[in-house]
């Protein structure tokens, strides 16, 4: 009943937005049909030849934002592909001015490419940190990753965006196969939900200024402060866990008891050595097995790891 | 990848086209009217709705296999997705609006639904729903009493108590207490609801809102040693310090949760810059404050009957939080090759939550609640130029810092294993003093990339970065952190060459070194082991504070072989050396990843991809003893991973007459993680009674998928489509060995939790109603 009455809520809500809007858009100024028209004859000297027929569906540009002719910020195809007067007079032997993939002409270079999206999209916050970012300085073009005529652009939908970027981010692809990772191949979360690909301030081009941060964002659970702190995770969750997926649940980079090895020898068991024993009794172990290696061993009784509130968690037990 | 058409003539039909287009923007009317090239064309520019609806059948119930795609359950199930768009702007005339709504997957829990109205270039709106269970385990099991997601277990009364003190093997648990065991279905469910709202008041200016709201519930499973006095076996009669141990249980840590989100930010463009002021709201909230367990396991073979045979105990769980911050965003281009952006961030996070009940208290608390706060501020700082045709240049700036403001107190306790239970001796109470850690990392970046002719780039980056950390007050004075500080320089070069169209290549080196400052004498206070080192063995380093050699190298090719071929591969090794005497010496990973995808037509592809990745983590440590080991006296741990994925896909379109489309995906991976202790000074360590030194067997999970889409055009509004997915997981972790009847360490609860295996096949079948 919950979920139908959240349905109808937003479809009252969507049902009744689009009415405002078609009622505010009859009083728009007369002149945008103008504007518009203007603009569209001008795609007409592309589109009297790149019409339907295309293999690649050119005029499906017209169902993005690019398409909305009557906002007059909206690019035509020169804005893009430049006015490209050799190709018109060539009837199309010799290239347009800018080309964006390669086909039956050679790309253009990456930043002319960049340079023709960055004339209209270089000012607002998402793109403040382009210049020097680690796709731009890497030679990417927005052309690598957005399809701008595509009615749908792959990169910008949930359910199919992180097959873009595996195309480039190999490793990620493999290691979100992996036994516990976040839901990115269920398209539940995505690389831009963490990342920013236009540039950021953080770290490898994390939405946020810092990795905690970033993962606050979904985790603000973990956030505190706490009354009793772990110093490395105030500092960076990534010092134990790895985000893109992991062989030891829950995507940590290795398994307790070494884990904690990693950065404790004493005063309690993490100076013991173990091996077998961490396998218990099945493994071949005849002793009692310890609940320190064990399991989830040392967190079996440290459990609180990422910071306790309890006046007797000094130790993260509590 | 062909844009234009080999024939470039100006046929009746593409005149056709021009004319729809005029007519569709300038004269919607008229657009009526037009001649069949005008619906071509509108097929092109106007959204294709659809309301797909459906049944699905899961072959078995696996919480792994359904972890996060609400396919947990075996049986049928609705399957509902729809995509409606409109609005005037696909319409023409100067139109500027657009809606839509769409939901996926809406009979399961990973359902969404989202709607949005615009009217593009003044205003926008959206709002959504999106919802996400995310199963843990379906094989837990617990005799306590009390529902997933609540925060109170307790025994039923007649459960009596068990002998914490016998090894499994010989803890017999009676019929009443095997009865009590029950499995619960454990996972937590997240549901946002968020909705945003954009303005532009003109060309300059603009304002965006964006609202969301996590409603978290469920529970995930969580280790708690509780209070008590369980004496080790052999140890004979309890000591102060060594006597009494902890007793364990798994239990059901409950997330509910509710998280308000809030973004408001204020857009200003001008000529040659832009400004973002905006504020980032996040508060947080736990309907609980605290986790309530009884412990059964009691110190030996006593017959209990009652409420009177368990120890009470409580935890914290995630106290009430809230981050407030302020941002200011921008950028200013002093000319078309000069650029300045940056940033401002003031934060503030503040906890004041309740403390849990005061039980392990011996005596009073110096404060009810914590009182924290946190400021974090960020700034950062970049020019770029290009002045010089081949050469850009680039310097940044950046500015962390987490000023913890938090008290530092004395706080009284008892260690868990020692109690202040009636009728059990009070020990010596720990007296803990919390030290609220601060930090701050200073980052100077600068980078020039050359070209060195046309297709050809080599870029040079140098970056510093210097952290330091500190507590602003301990009482008592107690010690902070065993590193202060620490600087790092890197240094990196990267080549990239386009050696002719159709092949590229990059290959990349970076060279690290970190300095860090350590303390060996620093003595971490948290009551119990105030001691040298925080307790560690003399030379024994954390690794993230450690002096550390990085060195990465990376390279790549692409090569389009023919136009029907593309061919990819690429490397990546890394090597990090930490000088520390005892903690982690050193570590290396390596990967190769091969991918190639074959084009035999406009329609039909197959994509093949290969990767391997390989890690290793070498650490050395210092045997129980004195607080300087011999060097005869270190043992040495190495972790060795694994990784194999393969995958094939294939999709080909156009089928039956341009009817039929069938998408084929096929993936398999491998992982392999292994441990190997060597005990070079104990001669017995391989002895079965100890098992210190030696190998760990493989935690292993073996994971293949295939997936088969068809989809049939009925005729021009319907499709039928039917999908297959078949996926089976293998997965061996002696993680679970711990866990079962009669192999649990003794003092711990079983669980019998299970490692995932499953195999299932999900059948689809839907119908899919299209329209304009």
């Amino acid at each position: 009943m919950k979920f139908l009455r959240k349905m109808l809520v937003l479809s009252a809500c969507i049902a009744g937005a689009g009415w405002v809007s078609a009622s505010l858009a009859a009083d728009a100024p007369p002149q945008w049909g103008k504007a518009a028209t203007a603009v569209l004859n001008k795609d007409a000297v592309c589109t009297k030849c790149h019409d339907e027929s295309e293999k690649k569906p050119v005029l499906a540009i017209y169902q993005t934002k690019h398409g909305v002719k009557g906002d007059s910020r909206t690019p035509g195809c020169q804005s893009c592909h430049g006015e490209s007067q050799n190709h018109l007079a060539q009837k199309g032997k010799t290239a347009p001015d800018v080309v964006f993939k390669k086909g039956a002409f050679t790309a253009t270079e990456t930043k002319v490419l960049n340079d023709a999206c960055l004339s209209c999209h270089d000012k607002d916050a998402k793109r403040t940190h382009w210049e020097g970012g680690a796709h731009q300085t890497g030679d990417v073009a927005c052309a690598s990753c957005h399809e701008i005529h595509a009615a749908h652009d792959k990169v910008r939908d949930k359910k199919t965006q992180t097959e873009v970027c595996f195309t480039c981010h190999k490793e990620q692809r493999a290691q979100s196969h992996k036994i516990s990772h976040h839901p990115i191949g269920e398209g539940k979360v995505v690389c831009s939900d963490c990342h920013n690909p236009h540039g950021s301030a953080g770290p490898k081009l994390l939405k946020k200024n810092t990795v905690n941060e970033t993962c606050f964002t979904c985790h603000a659970e973990k956030r505190g402060p706490f009354l009793w702190e772990h110093q490395p995770v105030t500092e960076d969750c990534t010092n134990c866990h790895t985000p893109h997926g992991s062989n030891i649940t829950p995507l940590l980079k290795s398994r307790t008891p070494f884990l904690c090895s990693e950065c404790h020898d004493g005063p309690h068991h993490s100076k013991d050595p173990a091996a077998g024993s961490v396998t218990g009794t099945q493994g071949g172990l005849t002793a009692v097995p310890s609940e320190n290696y064990t399991g989830r061993a040392c967190m079996n009784c440290h459990s609180m790891v990422h910071g306790s509130n309890h006046p007797a968690g000094a130790l993260l037990h509590r | 990848m062909k844009t234009v058409k080999d024939n470039f003539a100006v046929g009746t039909l593409s005149l056709a086209v021009r004319g729809a287009l005029v007519a569709m923007f300038a004269l919607p009317l008229a657009a009526h009217a037009a001649d069949a090239a005008n619906d071509e064309v509108a097929a092109l520019t106007h959204p294709t709705n659809s309301v797909e609806i459906g049944v699905a059948n899961v072959s078995q119930n696996s919480a792994k296999f359904g972890e996060y795609n609400g396919l947990n359950d075996s049986g049928a199930s609705f399957v509902g997705n729809f995509d409606i768009r409109g609005g005037n702007a696909y319409d023409g005339a100067g139109g500027t609006t657009r809606w839509g709504v769409n939901g996926n997957d809406l009979g399961t829990t990973s359902r969404s639904l989202g709607g949005s109205v615009s009217n593009q270039g003044q205003w926008d709106l959206n709002i959504g729903y999106d919802e996400l269970r995310h199963n843990i385990s379906d094989t837990y099991q617990t005799p306590q009493q009390g529902s997933m997601g609540g925060n109170n277990f307790t025994f039923p009364a007649n459960f009596g108590s068990i002998n914490g003190a016998a090894s499994p093997s010989a803890r017999v648990l009676n019929a009443t207490q095997l009865g009590a065991f029950h499995t619960e279905e454990v996972g937590t469910t997240r549901k946002n609801t968020s909705f945003g709202a954009g303005y532009t008041f003109n060309r300059q200016w603009s304002v965006q809102f964006d609202y969301n709201r996590l409603d978290q519930s469920g529970a995930k499973l969580i280790g708690t040693g509780s209070q008590g006095a369980i004496p080790l076996i052999g140890t004979g009669a309890p000591s102060a310090l060594f006597g009494f141990h902890e007793a364990n249980n798994i239990i059901m840590n409950p997330t509910s949760y509710k998280t308000d989100t809030f973004n408001l930010a204020l857009n200003w463009v001008g000529d040659k810059g832009h400004l973002t002021g905006g504020y980032y709201g996040s508060i947080f909230r736990d309907d609980y404050n605290s986790l309530t367990w009884q412990s059964a396991l009691a110190n030996g073979p006593i017959t209990c009957v009652g409420a009177g045979c368990f120890v009470t105990n409580t935890m914290s769980t995630a106290p009430d939080n809230s981050l407030h911050q302020l941002n200011l965003t921008g950028g200013y281009a002093f000319s078309p090759t000069t650029k300045l952006v940056g940033g401002l961030s003031y934060g503030r996070n503040t906890q004041n939550d309740s403390y849990a009940s005061a039980l392990m208290q011996p005596g009073g608390l110096p404060q009810s609640s914590l009182n924290g706060k946190v400021i974090t501020t960020h700034a950062d700082l970049k020019l770029t130029n290009q002045t010089a045709k081949d050469l850009v240049l680039s310097a940044g700036l950046k500015y962390n810092e987490r000023d913890n403001r938090t008290a530092s107190n004395a706080y009284d306790y008892y260690n868990i294993g020692r109690t202040n239970v009636a009728g059990i001796p009070n020990l010596t109470p720990y007296a803990g003093v919390n030290t609220p850690y601060s930090n701050k990392k200073t980052q100077l970046e600068l980078a020039a990339d050359y070209r060195l002719a046309k297709g050809q780039n080599l870029r040079l980056a140098y970056e510093r970065e210097d952290i330091k950390r500190w507590c602003n007050n301990v009482v008592g004075g107690a010690q902070c952190v065993a590193s202060p500080s620490s600087n790092e320089d890197k240094l990196g070069l990267t080549y990239r060459l386009k050696a002719r169209e159709d092949v590229s290549l990059n290959a990349g080196y970076t060279y690290a070194k970190r300095n860090a400052d350590f303390d060996h004498a620093f003595a971490a206070d948290t009551g119990t082991y105030p001691q040298v080192n925080g307790g560690d063995r003399l030379g024994y380093v954390a690794y993230p504070y450690a002096t550390r050699t990085q060195d990465l190298v990376k390279a790549g090719v692409n090569w389009q072989a023919t136009d029907k071929l593309d061919l990819g591969l690429s490397a990546r090794y890394a090597n990090d050396d930490y000088d520390a005497t005892l903690g982690v010496q050193d570590g290396r990973t390596k990967g190769i990843n091969l991918d190639a995808t074959y084009s035999y037509n406009e329609n039909s592809s197959v994509s093949a991809y290969a990767s391997w990745q390989n890690g290793e983590r070498n650490l050395l440590n210092g045997n129980n003893g004195t607080a300087t080991v011999a060097p005869t006296n270190i043992w040495s741990n190495q972790l060795k991973d694994d990784s194999n994925a393969i995958g094939i896909s294939t999709r080909h379109r156009g089928l039956m007459g341009g009817k039929l489309e069938i998408i084929g995906d096929l993936s398999y991976s491998l992982d392999k993680s292994h441990y190997s202790t060597q005990v070079p000074y104990n001669l017995n360590c391989g002895l079965a009674t100890t098992l210190t030194c030696g190998d760990t067997p493989d935690i292993k999970s073996e994971l293949t998928t295939l997936k088969l889409t068809g989809n049939y055009k009925v005729d021009k509004s319907a499709k039928v489509a039917l999908g297959y997915i078949y996926q089976k997981l293998s997965s061996s972790d002696y993680f679970y060995n711990a866990e079962q009847y009669g192999y649990t360490p003794n003092r711990v609860m079983p669980t019998n939790l299970q490692a995932p295996n499953y195999s299932v096949n999900v059948v689809t079948a839907t119908y899919i109603y299209m329209f304009k």
